[in-house]
């Protein structure tokens, strides 16, 4: 049975370590630890499912040829040559 | 030897009468005596350590004021980074804390087993506007803090506090839009945490 005191310092990093930005022993520390906390495990797996949603709500623009035409117009008026 | 010796006797003559008044600014500037006489003494030490860059013809005190400021700004500075740190942390337990209370409420399977793009995109867009950028550049667009940060003109810092604390309102949004629909059923399968996303 995984420390209590462990949990919260490992729970403390949960945004840092899922965005990838803890130092490399933090990280192995954390790694090893939800190896054998399955409840801290769970609090990571949570957010990152989280994460995984928000990244998915992205709603796609559709491509506007107007728009680009008007912009590569624009650019060639400065000197643009729009190469094949 | 007596090099060091004239060193600190003009030291101890020209810095160490004005201590009373380097008191007096240092109560100023950090509003408690404690707090003032460690300032002091940081003061002191500096100006012992760069006593050579010192112009013996010019005002002292005034120097010695001048280190003071920067010793409390540089200090202020530092607790200030720690009190971001110690909230960003405080935001991940949030989310801990968030996880509990979607297991409590039969909702654990909220982000893996539903649809929830519309409710995301209409949560992300009731946040308040510097909590809304961080997290539509970070989270929906994939940027890293340091991209988010240069984008928006503020600190890395910043971005890791606004971005956790927006994390957290569309938690709890989407969790009480959850709760509300009925979506409360048995748990749902579990997902390997992925690192690195903003690495």
């Amino acid at each position: 049975m995984p420390e209590r005191s462990n949990c919260e310092a490992v729970v403390r990093q949960l945004w840092p370590y899922l965005d990838g930005v803890v130092d490399e022993s933090m990280r192995e520390r954390i790694i090893a630890h939800l190896e054998m906390c399955a409840t801290c495990k769970s609090h990571f797996d949570f957010a990152n499912a989280f994460l995984e949603a928000v990244a998915r709500s992205r709603s796609d623009v559709p491509a506007d040829e107007e728009l680009r035409t008007r912009v590569v117009q624009a650019l060639s008026a400065e000197g643009f040559k729009l190469s094949a | 030897m007596a090099a060091a010796e004239a060193h600190d006797r003009a030291f101890a003559d020209a810095a160490l009468p004005h201590l009373p008044a380097l008191k007096r600014v240092a109560i100023a500037l950090t509003g408690n005596e404690a707090d003032a006489d460690d300032l002091v003494q940081e003061t002191f030490l500096r100006a012992y350590r760069h006593w050579n860059t010192f112009a013996p013809a010019s005002d002292c005190r005034r120097w010695l004021s001048t280190i003071c400021r920067n010793a409390f700004l540089e200090q202020r500075r530092r607790e200030s980074r720690s009190t971001a740190v110690e909230d960003q942390e405080l935001e991940s337990l949030a989310a801990a804390r968030l996880h509990n209370h979607a297991r409590a409420s039969g909702v654990d399977h909220l982000f893996t087993r539903l649809d929830l793009g519309p409710a995301i995109s209409q949560a992300i867009a009731s946040l308040e506007p510097i909590f809304r950028d961080v997290v539509v550049l970070a989270d929906v667009e994939g940027f890293t803090y340091e991209e988010v940060a240069e984008a928006l003109g503020v600190p890395i810092g910043t971005v890791r506090s606004r971005l956790y604390r927006a994390r957290r309102q569309l938690q709890e949004a989407l969790l009480a839009y959850a709760i509300d629909a009925g979506f409360a059923s048995a748990r749902g399968p579990e997902t390997p945490p992925a690192p690195n996303r903003h690495g």
